[in-house]
């Protein structure tokens, strides 16, 4: 769908070794792209690397060595030579890309617990120096059905309500980008689906990518504009390596 | 984004977290309140106490005064001498104490009460340093129960009455004296008045007889005596060993001398006429007056005899000339044994005659014919009057009443002051019964002792007391600073720890902010924010504290205090200081658990459960 717009994230050559204890993983990326409103899945079994690469995404990793990685904020500002940032290790720069273009839905939600719903809600947008109006804070829990929770701490919710609320803090702020590290992973099947729907729907109306990392095929394979997946093979007895790459049949 | 100011968020999110983990932070608070209020009340009591102590046994002005442990008396120029020494804060002469009873009466109500009138002067110390000033003339302090027993304040009138019993009469004299100040009840729980000096001294001579002209106070008027160095003896026939050596006994007399014409001469200022035997009755070392001369008279009844008292060393002027003075004061008979003319104040008598400034002028001596010749004397301070030429003398040197160089030799020992008003000699105070003395600093107070002492004048003053105070205060400061550091050591242990726990405890959400766009820099400053937070609490919390345990001590201890002493007391640049000191230690302790939160990585920890 946007195939004629440059990627607003675009790696290529990326390794990252890491190493633990005796036994080191490498992860290799040969190429690696989020378009605009673009859907990424990101596909694999535990310890393949999807981690890892959404890290690294994240800009909380730092590549071993990487080729090219880029990220654009706006098509009128050129790309921001990430690589180079990691390089002299601009930690503000990094913070700032993060704060600015990301939004985020951890595992378990990730919310922080001292803070009501609504303030983690608004957390982000606060950060970037702004505020959400209510009506939209309202407008969106409504969407995702979790409008009566906005004045609750999160450790009242059910799990379920905690990653809605995830999402609704990783969109609230309009970012250009939503990074999700399974976000249904701890509730059961058909909860999943509908959460996975929900925040597609929303990603999409709110025209923002999503690059979402999950262990689940079928809750993804539908959805996605692009999925990657990851080939594993044991090079040595210490060293294990996976490769990321597209899977087949979805356009890049 | 040029508005994101990540920065401004981190003291509201740490203030969020400390809420919500309300229980953890009140304990905190509680254990930082622990080891604030105890170190607040013992800078509050060491400060009180020492404070306190200090303020009696050092700063009040009571630990500074030497006071004379008898009654004698200290002439003016004692108190001139000593009012040099260094260290010497204050000193004024002081009255006979049944003087100094002084009635003082409320001019509204006619309420009278009895006080002690205390002479003062320009910086007194126990006036000045417990809240009063210094009276002027017609001006009065009163000390705190004073001013409560006769119900008067600052800036009323009260009346002084002195009373007296002369002849049988009782009389009164009156004063009216603007109260100037009321002292604290630190300077001295007995009612007493504080009044300048002379006010004081005219109290004492009214009371003695004597009138105050200046305060239109009646009364008898002091004269002078005339003292003599010795006495010339004339007599027609030489005096018998036994009448001769009898002279000296009991007459005050120490030696007689059998001295030639030209000796006499030279004693009198005029040769007496050849053929008389001459004595010289002398008392080294002591004054000759009226008794000495009379005993002598007494003993040589019946015998023919002239006794011509004389003075050596009295130096009078006339203009710049030193002149020399015969004092001659003889009766029709003695007149005759010396063959000169008799002098018209009539003959020595023991009293002062009326003419006792008249002068036979020489005859010699044309240049001086007016009516009055002005002369000065020196003496304890200086005289200056004037001579009334009465007639004339064959004598070489003018001629005046014995008296009158009696009277000047007097003046030379004893302050005599000459009246002009009234054209009389008087005689001006001589000493004091007593002083308040201030040393300028307590450690002046030791040295001071023991110079008066050393001069034979018993002292009392709170030598001792004095260096108890300064061990006491060094040792107490020392016990403080130990305390002080072992509850600075504390209270720092507890917010490190705890501040680092909380970091560990709460790695995963420092790194979802990590992940939400706050740098490292950034979280940085959240456990800072934290433990500025807890120390502010802590403080607010340890005060509150101080301020009930010290209300609580100073009642406890308030029969032992004197009104406005308290014995736990923080003085208000205390509290700035102890804020900021508490404060930047608390920051300081963070910086362990800010270093902690600015290691996390978001990776490692976003994942956590």
């Amino acid at each position: 769908m946007a195939e004629a717009t440059a990627p607003m994230v675009s790696l290529e050559g990326l390794v990252k070794t890491r190493s633990q204890n005796e036994s080191v993983f490498e992860l290799h990326v040969p190429h690696f792209a989020v378009r605009p409103g673009q859907m990424v899945a990101v596909i694999g079994e535990s310890g393949c690397g999807k981690s890892t690469l959404l890290d690294m995404v994240a800009l909380v990793m730092a590549p071993t060595r990487v080729g090219r990685f880029e990220i654009t904020s706006s098509q009128s500002e050129g790309p921001c030579d990430v690589a180079a940032l990691w390089a002299r290790d601009d930690e503000d720069a990094l913070s700032a890309l993060r704060r600015d273009l990301f939004g985020y839905v951890l595992q378990t939600g990730g919310l922080l617990p001292f803070l009501s719903v609504r303030q983690n809600i608004c957390l982000p947008a606060r950060i970037k120096g702004g505020d959400i109006p209510a009506s939209r804070v309202e407008a969106l829990a409504a969407r995702l059905g979790v409008a009566g929770c906005l004045d609750r701490m999160p450790v009242a919710l059910s799990i379920g309500q905690r990653q809605r609320v995830a999402i609704l803090r990783a969109l609230a702020h309009q970012p250009r980008l939503v990074l999700a590290d399974e976000p249904t992973a701890a509730v059961d099947k058909a909860r999943a689906r509908a959460i996975m729907d929900d925040m597609h729907r929303l990603a999409r109306d709110e025209a923002v990518a999503v690059v979402v990392v999950t262990h689940d095929v079928d809750l993804v394979m539908d959805r996605a504009d692009v999925a990657y997946t990851f080939d594993t093979h044991q090079v040595s007895e210490q060293v294990t390596s996976s490769l990321c790459r597209p899977v087949n049949g979805s356009g890049s | 984004m040029t508005r994101a100011r990540p920065l401004r968020l981190i003291p509201g999110l740490a203030a969020l977290h400390l809420r919500h983990e309300w229980i953890l932070t009140l304990c905190l608070v509680i254990a930082l309140a622990a080891v604030i209020s105890p170190l607040l009340v013992l800078l509050g009591l060491k400060h009180g106490t020492i404070h306190t102590l200090r303020e009696r046994l050092v700063e009040d002005p009571v630990f500074r005064e030497i006071r004379p442990a008898q009654t004698r008396e200290f002439k003016p120029e004692w108190f001139e001498d000593v009012s040099t020494w260094p260290g010497i804060g204050f000193l004024t002469p002081t009255i006979l104490p049944l003087s100094s009873v002084l009635s003082v009466v409320r001019t509204d109500t006619g309420k009278g009460e009895l006080f002690d009138l205390i002479p003062t002067a320009a910086g007194d110390p126990l006036l000045l340093e417990n809240g009063g000033t210094v009276p002027e003339d017609g001006e009065a302090v009163l000390t705190a129960e004073a001013s409560r027993r006769l119900g008067v304040a600052a800036g009323e009138e009260i009346l002084a009455r002195v009373t007296r019993s002369r002849g049988g009469r009782t009389e009164a004299a009156e004063l009216p004296l603007l109260v100037a100040a009321v002292l604290d009840p630190r300077a001295g729980s007995l009612p007493r008045i504080y009044a300048p000096l002379s006010f004081v001294v005219d109290v004492e001579a009214y009371k003695e007889g004597y009138a105050a002209p200046a305060r239109g106070w009646t009364g008898d008027t002091p004269e002078p005596y005339a003292s003599f160095d010795g006495a010339v003896l004339l007599l027609p026939e030489p005096l018998s060993p036994i009448t001769r050596s009898g002279l000296v006994i009991n007459t005050g007399f120490g030696r007689i001398a059998d001295i030639t014409e030209d000796g006499a001469g030279e004693l009198l200022g005029f040769s007496p006429p050849p053929g008389l035997a001459a004595y010289n009755l002398l008392s080294p070392g002591a004054s000759i007056t009226a008794s000495n001369l009379r005993a002598i008279d007494q003993k040589l009844r019946g015998h023919t005899r002239v006794l011509l008292p004389y003075v050596s060393d009295v130096e009078i002027r006339f203009g710049e000339e030193e002149l020399r003075l015969i004092g001659l004061s003889v009766d029709e008979e003695q007149a005759g044994i010396l063959s000169l003319p008799q002098t018209p104040w009539g003959g020595y008598t023991g009293r002062l005659p009326l003419g006792i400034r008249d002068v036979l002028w020489p005859s010699a001596r044309e240049e001086v014919l007016q009516q009055k010749v002005s002369v000065r004397s020196a003496g304890v301070a200086a005289l200056e009057f004037d001579l009334h030429p009465v007639g004339r003398t064959a004598l070489a040197h003018p001629v005046v009443p014995v008296e009158l160089l009696g009277v000047l030799r007097t003046a030379t020992q004893r302050a005599v002051a000459f009246e002009s008003e009234a054209g009389r000699f008087e005689m001006a105070r001589g000493g004091y019964r007593g002083f308040r003395l201030y040393a300028h600093s307590i450690d002046d107070v030791p040295g001071l002792y023991h110079r008066l002492k050393g001069q034979g004048i018993e002292v009392i003053a709170e030598v001792e007391a004095i260096e108890r105070i300064q061990v006491l205060d060094r040792g107490l400061t020392r016990l403080f600073w130990l305390i002080a550091l072992l509850g600075v050591f504390g209270g720092t242990a507890v917010l490190v720890s705890s501040l680092y726990a909380a970091v560990e405890r709460r790695r995963r959400d420092l790194g979802v902010l990590r992940l939400l766009g706050f740098a490292r820099r950034h979280v940085f400053f959240f456990p800072i924010s934290q433990g500025l937070m807890i120390a502010a609490l802590g403080l607010a919390a340890g005060f509150g504290g101080y301020a009930a345990l010290a209300g609580t001590i100073n009642h406890a201890f308030a029969s032992e205090l004197a009104p406005g002493e308290a014995f736990c007391v923080l003085p208000g640049q205390y509290v700035p200081v102890f804020c900021l000191i508490t404060l930047a230690l608390a920051a300081l302790a963070s910086l362990a658990a800010a270093w902690r939160a600015t290691c996390i990585d978001p990776a490692e920890v976003i994942r956590e459960q």
